[in-house]
């Protein structure tokens, strides 16, 4: 099947104070429409970087040194800042760790989410605010109307993350890039978060990108994996064939860890 | 050059140390010596910095001017960093109600402009040198000890006073030996603009008359003159405001440098 | 919120209390009471002011009735009449405020319309060329005795090129202007105090404003702001600026005493009639009444300021706002 994303040779460099850091080293790797990928690795492995690299929202001190990033057969690397900004949030969307940090403390719920429907779908903000309360309806959010007149530190964690990935969604993104988006939030949460995605994965057909540093998720949702290790794909196949036959030593090691504490 | 703002702040103020202390050997004239025939005379070989309106050799005021700005600058501070350490060691230690009380207090000062308050005392007791010196103290010590308090609050948890306090050492030793040496670094940055601070005030209130008085030079009063002397004597105006505005900035670029340090 | 209003208003109290014990005690430092007549050196008062001292502050009561007194007639704005012409303390004040609120609210506009877009565009990439430049403004500006500055710019805008008035606030034939020129008359003398003014806060409050920009922009939101796919002025100027500005607020109030203080120099320095050359004409005649009142006044005046600033926080940011 043709991929809608396809990494190739990514190189990311950080410039600190006295030394450059390379954070991502010659990674490679695709996604199929519609596909759940799985992006595992230790933090500082280069995982968030290589997926903030896709769309350019780097830090300051970050510099994409080589590579290419094809989506829809575009390399997004080579687009200019108003070409990217029709594919941010429109056709490639993120979720993040910490959804309340994530979500703007001065604006409400409904203005976050309208402001991005209002600037990808030319529509008044009437319609905007017809659309938002679908789109919490859709993440399972009772009461959306009081939800979007709350400010997200009235909100628990895990409705946040409902609120952000409604958000994420407003304009039918092809690829959603989930970001840990379960590591702040407790158990319970974090399955009802996990379970969520995967219905609107079946109701919507998104391909999903989902980055962590729990094998027990990965193995729950993916069916592909890549593991990265200080900054390069290390391992990249089947799920069942990472767990049942892992080639590289670290993978080895995660997945012996995890099987001692009975996680898997 | 790892740090070019404590080299460039100590070098500006090493050189206005030593012209202070040397000052009664370096000053070409008396300072108070009146010269008839050279009223208001612009620079020149003879009069470096030119003469005031009584014809007393500017340079040689501004040397002297220098001893006044930085004695007050030095103890002024002294006085404010000393009352802040005590009154923020107590508040930070303690915590309770001592620390309610003193911050409350603090927060009251903080609530006067500084600048009424001076020249309300001021109009009350005598303008000198010493009595601007103990009130520019008197009233600028609450930076200091918000500081101090906030550090020793941070410190106070860690493990190394918690472990002093388990083999029974007591609360002075704790907090002179330990809490102060290690929250000393800000206090030390806060102090040094706190003396760039200091001059600037003492000659704010100088250049009004209620700082040093005449006939002793300082920075501010020999201002006082130019207000007379616009347009017509531009030394006067000129040179005693850069020796202000250099100073301030050494001790400024001091205090830049000693944040990078202390990181 | 309303709970919220309601603490800040009951922890004044404590504060005006305070405000008004130091300042009976700056007045008990005065000349008058019988133990120091013979020892004041200071010739400006006379037996006949300290008589007067003695009546006004009721010196040979104790000191609590003293303090009591005192007090009832500060709460009722009665803080006796100026000695240096007789009339009370208060209409004198009053006569003076609004010009000095006039420059000050004036400059302290100027400063931040100033100050925030040079702190944004500091902060858009700190290091760079524009960040180092105004850095090195910031610190001669921090640096400059601001009365100097009025001093040479005196020297050069009113002396040598004869631009502005160099004193005072109105011409000489004020009278017979029409009150459209009057209104000009007296803004164009003050346009160079205004200046001055402006001068003395802009470096403070544009490093201020660079750190709150460079602060906001490295939160987390501005990472979805971008990940949305908003123009990067959207991202700076909705979800950046709107965070920085924030704490930006608070600074109105702390400003105050700074101000207050500058204004006993630059009134000085221009002639204006305001409250800071009262203060200073008091100072100089020793005018203990108008003194008091001017210590009680800029206390209150800066409580008040800050008081307004923290509302205007809470307001502005909806963290504060809903939760009481």
């Amino acid at each position: 099947m043709e991929n809608l994303l396809e990494v190739k040779n990514l190189n990311v460099d950080f410039q600190l104070e006295q030394h450059v850091i390379h954070a991502v080293r010659g990674v490679d790797l695709c996604v199929r429409p519609q596909e759940t990928v799985v992006v595992a690795g230790e933090s500082g492995s280069g995982k968030t970087v290589t997926a903030l690299a896709l769309t350019r929202i780097l830090p300051p001190n970050a510099r994409i040194t080589a590579g290419e990033a094809f989506f829809d057969g575009k390399d997004l690397l080579a687009l200019n800042e108003r070409e990217l900004e029709q594919v941010r949030g429109s056709k490639i969307a993120y979720c993040f760790q910490e959804p309340t940090s994530y979500l703007n403390p001065v604006y409400s719920i409904g203005e976050q989410i309208c402001e991005a429907v209002i600037f990808h779908q030319h529509c008044s903000r009437k319609e905007a605010e017809k659309e938002a309360a679908r789109l919490l309806e859709d993440v399972r959010i009772p009461d959306p109307r009081r939800v979007l007149a709350s400010y997200p530190h009235q909100l628990s964690g895990g409705m946040n993350q409902r609120v952000f990935i409604a958000m994420s969604l407003a304009c039918k993104p092809r690829l959603l890039i989930c970001d840990e988006p379960t590591t702040a939030l407790d158990v319970t949460i974090e399955a009802q978060i996990l379970q969520l995605l995967k219905e609107l994965k079946a109701r919507h057909g998104f391909a999903l990108l989902f980055i962590t540093h729990n094998l027990a998720i990965a193995k729950k949702i993916a069916q592909r994996i890549y593991v990265m290790y200080q900054g390069k794909v290390v391992e990249g196949d089947e799920t069942s064939r990472i767990f049942a036959a892992p080639r590289h030593a670290h993978t080895k090691e995660l997945i012996s860890a995890y099987e001692k504490i009975g996680k898997l | 050059m790892r740090n070019p703002y404590l080299t460039a702040g100590t070098l500006i103020i090493g050189v206005l140390a030593i012209t202070a202390i040397l000052a009664p050997l370096i000053s070409p004239y008396d300072p108070a010596r009146i010269d008839g025939k050279n009223l208001l005379a612009p620079p020149s070989p003879a009069h470096l910095m030119g003469t005031d309106s009584l014809g007393r050799d500017l340079a040689s005021r501004m040397a002297w001017g220098a001893r006044i700005s930085l004695s007050i600058g030095l103890i002024a501070v002294g006085i404010a960093t000393l009352i802040g350490l005590v009154v923020g060691s107590i508040a930070g230690f303690y915590g309770r109600w001592p620390d309610a009380v003193i911050m409350r207090f603090t927060d009251i000062m903080l609530c006067f402009p500084t600048f009424f308050l001076i020249l309300a005392v001021v109009a009350v007791l005598e303008p000198s040198i010493y009595n601007i010196m103990a009130i520019i103290g008197l009233t600028g010590w609450m930076g200091a000890a918000r500081l101090i308090r906030s550090e020793i609050l941070s410190l106070k948890e860690r493990e190394f006073i918690q472990a002093e306090r388990a083999l029974g050492a007591s609360d002075a030793r704790i907090i002179v030996r330990h809490l102060v040496p290690n929250a000393i670094g800000p206090v030390l940055v806060n102090a040094t603009l706190g003396i760039a601070g200091a001059i600037l005030l003492e000659s704010g209130l100088s250049f009004l008359g209620l700082g040093v008085q005449p006939p002793t030079a300082s920075w501010g009063n020999i201002l006082i003159e130019s207000k007379s002397t616009l347009g017509v004597a531009w030394w006067i105006t000129v040179f005693p405001g850069l020796a202000i505005l250099v100073t301030i900035l050494g001790f400024n670029f001091i205090a830049e440098g000693l944040k990078k340090v202390i990181g | 919120m309303i709970a919220y209003l309601f603490r800040r208003l009951l922890g004044i109290i404590p504060v005006l209390l305070g405000i008004t014990i130091i300042s009976f005690i700056v007045i008990h430092l005065a000349p008058g009471k019988p133990a120091t007549v013979e020892q004041s050196l200071n010739p400006k008062v006379s037996p006949e002011i300290r008589a007067k001292l003695y009546k006004l502050y009721g010196l040979d009561k104790p000191l609590h009735v003293q303090y009591a007194d005192w007090l009832k007639r500060s709460v009722r704005f009665d803080f006796g009449d100026s000695f240096a012409d007789g009339r009370p303390v208060a209409r004198r004040i009053l006569e003076r405020m609004p010009l000095t609120i006039l420059v000050n609210a004036v400059s302290l506009v100027c400063v931040f319309l100033a100050a925030i877009p040079l702190g944004i565009k500091a902060a858009q990439k700190p290091g760079g060329r524009f960040d180092n430049a105004t850095t090195v403004a910031v610190f001669v500006l921090f640096a400059v005795p601001t009365f100097w500055l009025a001093l040479l710019l005196m020297q050069l805008v009113c002396i040598r090129l004869g631009w502005l008035p160099i004193s005072g606030i109105k011409s000489l034939d004020f009278e017979y202007f029409s009150p459209a020129r009057k209104v000009m008359d007296i803004g164009w003398h003050l346009i160079l105090p205004v200046f001055v003014t402006t001068l003395g806060s802009l470096a403070g409050i544009s490093r201020y404003m660079r750190s709150s920009m460079i602060e906001a922009m490295s939160q987390p939101y501005i990472v979805t702001a971008r990940a949305k796919g908003l123009p990067e002025r959207t991202v700076v100027y909705k979800h950046g600026l709107r965070n920085a500005l924030l704490p930006i607020v608070t600074l109105v109030g702390l400003s105050i005493p700074g101000l207050l203080g500058g204004s006993v120099i630059f009134e000085s320095i221009f002639a204006l009639p305001g409250l800071g050359r009262l203060f200073y004409e008091a100072v100089m005649t020793r005018d203990y009444p108008l003194i008091m009142a001017e210590v009680v006044l800029g206390a209150v005046l800066t409580m008040a300021g800050n008081l307004i600033a923290d509302i205007s926080y809470a307001y502005v940011d909806p963290r504060i706002r809903y939760k009481g």
